[in-house]
């Protein structure tokens, strides 16, 4: 959503519209979490009053959705895509081999035996 | 042998302020396992690389000095090339009358 977008763009990485919306939905959850997660204590207090707890389940589903931790999606860095991503390079299976080829990723190297 | 429930609650009730944990011998749910988590904003968010100065930022911040961008020399170089074939984008029509000039139907 445009409302949440950076005026200016704040990335250094490969730069489509998915990446972006990722990125916004990352930064509007990571502003919200707190109140997201104070909500959620208040639904799963049981000794809580029923009234107050059916009220923050209804506040927590009234959220605009891009402060829900579930639409952030890890995406390649050097390309954008979305599936396929080692997240421990944050790069897709394609561009994590030929960058491992070409030697770009230190410590990983081809196995054979 | 065999300890009263009491003796186990008292122990529990001295481990809990000790510790400074919520004392629960009935076992509710509280939704302290809530409050435990960590919040995981700060990392969520920093998972693309931020944009850093770029070579355009450099060049603008140093006016005085001479700095000799690649891509950019590339750019012009092919722009010189196709010019030079006839190739080149048209140039800019500054007037109504001028840009009317070729327009109609193609003979």
């Amino acid at each position: 959503m445009s409302m949440f977008r950076a005026k200016k763009l704040d990335l250094g990485c490969f730069v489509n519209t998915k990446i972006m919306r990722d990125h916004t939905k990352r930064k509007v959850f990571a502003e919200n979490e707190a109140e997201r997660q104070a909500l959620r204590y208040i639904i799963h207090n049981t000794t809580l009053p029923a009234r107050a707890r059916a009220q923050a389940q209804l506040q927590l589903s009234q959220m605009h959705c891009y402060t829900r931790p579930t639409q952030i999606r890890n995406r390649c860095i050097l390309g954008g895509k979305g599936r396929g991503v080692l997240r421990d390079f944050k790069l897709s299976r394609f561009q994590f081999r030929m960058n491992a080829l070409a030697g770009n990723l230190p410590g990983v190297k081809k196995a054979s035996w | 042998m065999s300890v009263s429930r009491s003796r186990v609650v008292d122990l529990m009730k001295v481990q809990c302020r000790i510790f400074s944990s919520i004392f629960n011998p009935t076992g509710q749910r509280l939704g302290n396992k809530i409050l435990r988590q960590r919040l995981r904003g700060p990392t969520v968010a920093a998972y693309y690389p931020r944009r850093i100065a770029t070579f355009k930022d450099l060049q603008k911040e140093y006016k005085a000095f001479e700095m000799y961008d690649e891509t950019e020399e590339d750019r012009l170089e092919s722009i010189q090339i196709a010019k030079s074939r006839g190739k080149g984008a048209p140039t800019k029509k500054r007037t109504a009358a001028e840009s009317k000039k070729n327009k109609g139907k193609k003979k």
